[in-house]
């Protein structure tokens, strides 16, 4: 009999084919097809966005955040890469019983700090225990909503469009993977995990912003291949125009990992028009978490999915994330 | 940049326009370096650059997997491996999906933690690999190791295996390029017998791509010249003579046998395994372990893959049903497998 896989919670091909397959299959309704990060409802005449996410991350506390910051950037960032300014948040524990009381009041002030940060308030939230062992110490739900500044859709990409990242790729899933010290690694490189509101609110307003999305589980491929599968519409990145820090490409190359398909939790891939891409730039520039935004890369009609196109001038596909690299990563 | 162009060039007018070349790879590095920095699509069609049995997880006979598996199950044993091996395919399942006590570990040496934190378990070392993973494994029994601890040795030579393809006219080898991590180990003149014997040129290359496009450079010169040598582009690394000292360890606890390689058969005098001397050591015999007979899976063509006699897009399970999340054959497990190497890049 067919079981649920770790795999199924990786964001990449298999996550997808159980929504589309299970999921859709008895839940559908016109905001949720989409599929995006946040869907948009009308609540009497206000537009507004809502999104939900679960943390499990492993472990709890980790170099550059913990579980409490990563649960508030999540639900915010989904909120801004939707167009959305970030109004409220709920929160749901899970703990296990025996967790310490310390640890859950570190969360908390991280919680807590974070949403001032963030500039979102959190309006509800519920508790629950369960026995010793039946889960790993705390899972925490998220549902934040927002109102819509700027609806942003897939059907406003078009051939020519710029592809922007505005920072380093992988840092969270590096920092994470050597956080679980199952090999032998002390390393710098420390989570990106922020909230991304500050410096994507000024790129909304810019003319010409097509499309948004934090490249979290499954990374910068998986997001595109998405992409490229939901607007039909081909993608080609260049290798060397893609920020990675270099003691992430190092950690990377020894693990085994392509940093294209590690976490993000403070970036976010951007999808605008040619003709505004500079501006973009130096609107993301003007944000310390903007400094090392690039564009790598741009939309065609030429082929379907996504071509990377290396270093060395070669040329190789992109595809959904197949194998799961780093189960519960956020 | 511009020297990647000015290879990529040169190397464009080095094949001839009649006739194919086939250039194998040996190392599962090399094969990912030239997928994922797309060199096939920098050359000429008709210049192939074949994978070969440069994956050992890919050649681990399915016997010694299902051995593992049976030992791990045991309430005294705690079996210790590569992650890699945890997840290769059998008819029985994987060891982690129907193993019972097992480690992933990624140095030999933590095998000496888990068997002094478990003094009362015996710690088996599922220990698999070209030269380059033999090495640290007599290091380690150099060391010396504890009471509790034994080595299950799927030990292979690349050597050995790459005389078997030039011999098979089928495979056509036109030129190798040789494995850089083992040729550290056993030396550019390990391979000196593929030129001087059988007149194929063969080049040990590192890992960057100009250094492999280096290599295949050389080999296309040495084609035109007719006359094979076995050059080292890989000098900073890869020594004439190798590592003698990881040699002399070698021969101290390890004696060549004959082996069986998955989806090839059995190989004379392709594999390691412990000289009688140290039989107390060797897991094969404290546990009377059998030789169990391999079954072929269904419609899985890994084994000619592995000699370079098909490549993975022609396997029919390729992508429908063999994928690295679910892999039928022992090609898609590894990131050095050729299977999933070119499932992810192609």
């Amino acid at each position: 009999m067919a079981k649920i896989e770790i795999g199924h919670g990786s964001g990449g091909r298999l996550t997808k084919d159980l929504i589309e397959g299970l999921f859709l299959k008895y839940l559908t309704c016109d905001e949720l097809k989409p599929l995006e990060d946040a869907s948009y409802i009308d609540l009497e005449g206000h537009r507004s966005a809502i999104t939900t996410d679960s943390y499990v991350v492993r472990p709890i506390f980790f170099p550059g955040g913990n579980i409490g910051k990563l649960c508030v950037c999540g639900a915010v960032n989904d909120l801004v890469v939707s167009g959305a300014r970030p109004r409220y948040l709920s929160l749901g524990f899970i703990m296990e019983e025996g967790f310490s009381l310390e640890s859950l009041e570190e969360i908390l002030k991280s919680i807590g700090d974070t949403a001032k940060n963030a500039g979102v308030r959190i309006v509800t939230g519920d508790t629950k225990v369960v026995e010793k062992n039946k889960c790993d110490g705390i899972f925490i739900n998220t549902t934040g909503v927002g109102n819509v500044i700027k609806p942003l859709v897939v059907g406003g990409i078009s051939e020519g469009d710029s592809v922007i990242v505005t920072g380093t790729v992988g840092d969270h899933g590096i920092a994470v993977a050597i956080a679980r010290e199952e090999f032998n690694i002390d390393s710098p490189v420390i989570s990106d995990c922020s909230p991304l509101g500050e410096l994507l609110m000024p790129v909304l307003k810019i003319d010409g912003l097509k499309w948004m999305r934090d490249p979290t589980r499954g990374g910068v491929a998986t997001v595109l291949a998405e992409l490229s599968g939901h607007s039909g519409l081909g993608i080609e990145i260049f290798e060397d125009k893609v920020p990675v820090r270099e003691d992430v490409r190092f950690i990377s190359d020894m693990l085994g990992y392509d940093p294209l398909y590690l976490a993000n939790e403070g970036k976010a891939l951007i999808i605008t028009s040619s003709d505004s891409a500079d501006n973009v730039i130096m609107t993301l520039k003007e944000h310390t978490l903007g400094k090392n935004a690039e564009i790598i890369g741009n939309i065609t009609s030429a082929f379907k999915g996504v071509r990377l196109r290396t270093r060395i001038g070669g040329e190789r596909v992109l595809d959904l994330l197949e194998e799961e690299l780093l189960p519960r990563i956020c | 940049m511009d020297k990647i162009k000015k290879l990529v060039q040169h190397i464009s007018s080095l094949v001839p326009s009649d006739r194919k070349i086939k250039i194998m790879n040996v190392c599962g590095s090399h094969e990912h370096t030239i997928a994922f920095s797309g060199i096939r699509s920098l050359i000429p069609e008709n210049l192939e650059i074949v994978p070969g049995p440069g994956c050992p997880v890919c050649v681990c006979p399915e016997s010694d997997i299902l051995n593992a598996i049976d030992l791990s199950n045991r309430d005294d044993v705690i079996l210790v491996t590569y992650g890699d091996m945890l997840r290769v395919p059998t008819k029985n399942g994987s060891i982690r999906a129907e193993g019972g006590n097992y480690k992933m570990i990624t140095s030999p040496f933590e095998c000496l933690q888990t068997a002094s934190s478990n003094p009362d378990k015996k710690i088996v070392f599922f220990s698999v690999g070209f030269e380059t993973t033999t090495a640290p494994t007599v290091a380690l029994l150099e060391m010396g190791v504890p009471d509790n601890l034994y080595i299950l040795s799927s030990h292979r030579l690349t050597p050995t295996i790459m005389e078997v393809l030039v011999k098979d006219a089928e495979i056509g080898i036109d030129g190798f390029i040789a494995p850089g991590h083992v040729s550290a180990i056993v030396g550019s003149n390990a391979w000196n017998v593929f030129s001087e014997k059988y007149n194929i040129p063969t080049v040990v290359a590192g890992f960057e791509p100009d250094n492999l496009l280096m290599g295949i450079m050389d080999v296309l010169w040495q084609l035109k010249d007719g006359k094979a040598r076995t050059s080292n582009v890989y000098s900073s690394v890869v020594k004439p003579e190798g590592n003698l000292q990881a040699q002399r360890l070698m021969d101290k606890y390890l004696k060549v046998s004959d082996a069986n390689w998955r989806g090839i058969g059995n190989v004379p005098a392709s594999g390691l395994e412990l000289r009688d001397e140290y039989a107390g050591k060797d897991a094969k015999k404290v546990f009377e372990l059998q030789e169990i007979k391999e079954d072929r899976i269904p419609g899985c063509i890994c084994g000619n893959v592995v000699l370079g006699k098909a490549y993975p897009s022609e396997c029919k399970l390729f992508k429908k049903v063999c994928s690295p999340r679910n892999p039928k054959g022992p090609c898609m497990v590894s990131f050095e497998g050729a299977c999933n190497i070119w499932y992810k890049t192609n």
